[in-house]
């Protein structure tokens, strides 16, 4: 680390430092602004601060012998005339008190408790008081407004403090800013990471530091994506080329003359068939997807309903004739397909309802098997996971991929997929999607 | 069987692969050529008469892909093309390709077999019938049904879901529409695609369909029941000319 390093702008903390230093320069370039324009230093002769002048002539009059005050008063008048320093003729002292809206508590100090304020009777200007002397003389005076009556914001004191918690709050505001706005982008933008590669590179700006985390979470980004994508590659190349010899082995089945061999072959030949398939459509859910297109949901239901009914299972629709929704749908169909798949593995009757609604359709695949504890329920969403890992796999099971396509179709719909029991046993999957808009991909 | 025994040309890299397609063909009554690449292919089109290409998508130098397009611009010859699932059906059936119907592999050879008798079937029928045979798409009431896509789309632009039989089964209704279809004939034009042990009765499939398209299958007015007669397509259907698809 240099010493100088704290002047590199792009660091956060020379940016620290550059705001700082301006901020000083700032404070100093306003204050010595204000006092070249009101000149403190300069007495302001309209302002008597703290009645000095006041008090000063009043107790010169007072001190003096009473032969020589005409000349003092002439004298004053010249040195104060903005006091109007008069004799009032001789008479009875009126009792002293404080003329109304005056504040005049600094004058009291001045003057000790033989000079007798009181305030004139027929006097039109409320600042002009009376001044009984302690030799009972008694003169009038105007007084003049106190320093103390200026608003106290506009003393320099207050400018200062003012200014110094305008610039610390602004200071705060940019250091949050600049400082936080990056990084809730990058917590942000590391949150929506997915392993699809749709979200967005983080953006690369903000100060040094910054701007380097981000760099780093990219390029790791960038190595997680390409992993993926090895393990995907490799995992479509290895279900792909087994499909060749599936397919001669498919074919070869046919020249069997056991009909009990042939029928057991076909059978393990189709289960492993499935299970390729199962494992392409899981891979491709991420990456290609098919159009969105609109489309009477309510004829997918009743169409993998009958389709599953054809075979023995009892499977039956339950909902409206029709139903419009924007989705993709062989996506879908699979989606349903997969669930209906479960319930007859595991119940004897399979229930598909629909609901829908102005913005929502809600599809529900029941059965009456014997459902999934609350602690499993998440576990089952999990790729590769299968609801009868005691038993050895027979023919109907597959790679425990069905939930998870299922799942991944809806969400990839913008839809969530929820697990929930049936009473008196038994699972209901419910699937929820989003209308969308109807009008806009009827030519998709 | 539309002919006595078809020529079939099956174009396909896997050599055992090809072998077994071949020998299984010919036990079915076909006759066989087979090609490695496209070359043979052309080669072997040159020979002889081909009634029916079997087309592998994944071929060495030109894919079959764009053989099958190449195809398509000179002559009507059925493709059925084998792919690997997840490629884009879309385009293969599409007016892009041109293809007759798709099948993934691994397939079942009694399914292939089905599809090339009921691809020869729908070209013998379609040279009966006139004006609508060889449009690829038809609308009827604001329905529309495309034949390359294989979808039914409700006069709101909604995509249906049909099964590949039910879709046969509506599609022989659309090509013969004010002619009354006994349930033999019905068999007769669908039959093929959705061969299997599972097969329903054309009563059920109608009831299906009804249910999809009728605005109240009670009262059916689309696919109206001939008493003794068997179904009989009612509306007027016509030929989508512009292509509203794209």
């Amino acid at each position: 680390m240099k010493l100088l390093d704290f002047l590199n702008l792009r660091n956060i903390s020379g940016q620290i430092a550059a705001l700082v230093i301006a901020s000083i320069i700032a404070i100093h370039l306003i204050l010595t602004g204000i006092f070249l324009v009101s000149r403190p230093d300069q007495p302001d002769p309209t302002v008597d601060r703290g009645h000095a002048q006041f008090a000063a002539a009043v107790l010169l009059l007072g001190a003096a012998p009473a032969a020589e005050r005409t000349r003092l008063f002439a004298d004053i008048a010249r040195a104060f005339p903005k006091l109007e320093v008069e004799s009032l003729p001789p008479g009875p002292v009126p009792a002293a008190s404080d003329p109304e809206g005056l504040d005049l508590r600094s004058l009291h100090r001045r003057l000790d408790s033989s000079y007798r304020i009181f305030p004139l009777a027929n006097e039109q200007d409320r600042h002009r008081i009376g001044i009984a002397l302690p030799d009972g003389a008694m003169i009038s005076a105007k007084v003049l407004p106190d320093q103390r009556t200026r608003p106290f914001w506009t003393s320099p004191w207050a400018v200062t403090l003012l200014f110094a918690i305008v610039s610390v709050t602004l200071l705060g505001l940019w250091a949050a800013r600049t400082l936080t706005a990056p990084l809730s982008a990058i917590a942000k933008a590391a949150e929506d990471f997915s392993v699809n590669g749709a979200a967005a590179p983080l953006p690369e700006r903000g100060p040094e530091e910054i701007r380097s985390v981000a760099k780093a979470l990219n390029r790791m980004r960038e190595r997680i994506t390409t992993l993926i994508d090895d393990r995907t590659k490799m995992l479509a190349a290895i279900s792909h080329d087994l499909r060749t010899p599936i397919t001669r082995m498919r074919l070869r089945s046919e020249f069997i003359e056991d009909e009990g061999h042939r029928g057991r072959m076909m059978s393990d030949l189709d289960q492993m068939r499935s299970m390729l398939e199962s494992v392409l459509s899981f891979l491709r859910n991420d990456r290609k997807l098919e159009a969105m297109t609109l489309t009477d949901i309510a004829t997918t239901l009743q169409l993998v309903a009958d389709q599953f009914a054809d075979v023995g299972h009892k499977v039956s629709y339950d909902g409206p004739e029709h139903a419009m929704a924007t989705v993709r749908p062989d996506d879908l169909r699979r989606s349903v397909t997969n669930l209906v798949e479960n319930s007859v593995r595991f119940g004897a009757v399979a229930t598909i309802r629909l609901k829908a609604s102005a913005d929502t359709v809600t599809i529900e695949v029941e059965d009456d098997g014997p459902g999934i504890s609350d602690a499993r329920k998440e576990v089952m969403l999990e790729p590769f996971v299968r609801g009868d890992d005691a038993r050895n796999m027979d023919e109907t099971a597959g790679f425990g991929l069905g939930l998870s396509i299922a799942r991944a179709i809806v969400l990839a719909h913008g839809g969530k997929l929820s697990l929930n029991d049936r009473q008196p046993h038994g699972l209901i999957v419910c699937i929820q999607l989003p209308v969308r808009q109807p009008n806009r991909q009827s030519a998709a | 069987m539309p002919t006595a025994s078809p020529n079939i040309l099956v174009v396909e890299d896997d050599r055992e692969t090809r072998t077994l397609i071949a020998k299984y063909l010919r036990n079915n009554a076909c006759n066989v050529t087979t090609a490695n690449d496209g070359r043979e292919m052309v080669r072997a089109m040159a020979d002889s008469r081909v009634d029916l290409l079997i087309l592998d998508v994944m071929l060495p130098g030109e894919d079959g892909l764009s053989l099958c397009r190449k195809i398509r611009a000179e002559s009507q010859v059925p493709i059925i093309m084998l792919t690997a699932r997840g490629e884009d059906v879309d385009r293969i059936l599409g007016l892009e390709m041109g293809a007759d119907d798709y099948l993934a592999k691994p397939f079942n050879p009694r399914e292939l077999l089905a599809r090339i008798n009921a691809v020869l079937r729908r070209q013998a029928a379609a040279q009966n019938v006139s004006t609508i045979g060889g449009a690829t798409a038809l609308t009827f009431q604001g329905w529309r049904i495309d034949f390359r896509l294989r979808e039914l789309r409700n006069p709101a632009g909604a995509r249906v879901a049909m099964t590949s039989a039910e879709f046969d089964l509506l599609r022989a209704f659309c090509e013969r529409p004010g002619r009354v279809l006994s349930r033999d004939s019905l068999l007769d034009l669908t039959q093929g695609r959705s061969a299997g042990s599972f097969e329903r009765s054309i009563d059920v499939l109608v009831s299906r369909i009804r249910r999809k398209i009728e605005s109240d299958p009670q009262e059916a007015t689309l696919i109206k029941t001939v008493r003794s007669g068997g179904y009989m397509f009612s509306p007027t259907v016509e030929a989508v000319t512009v292509n509203s698809q794209s």
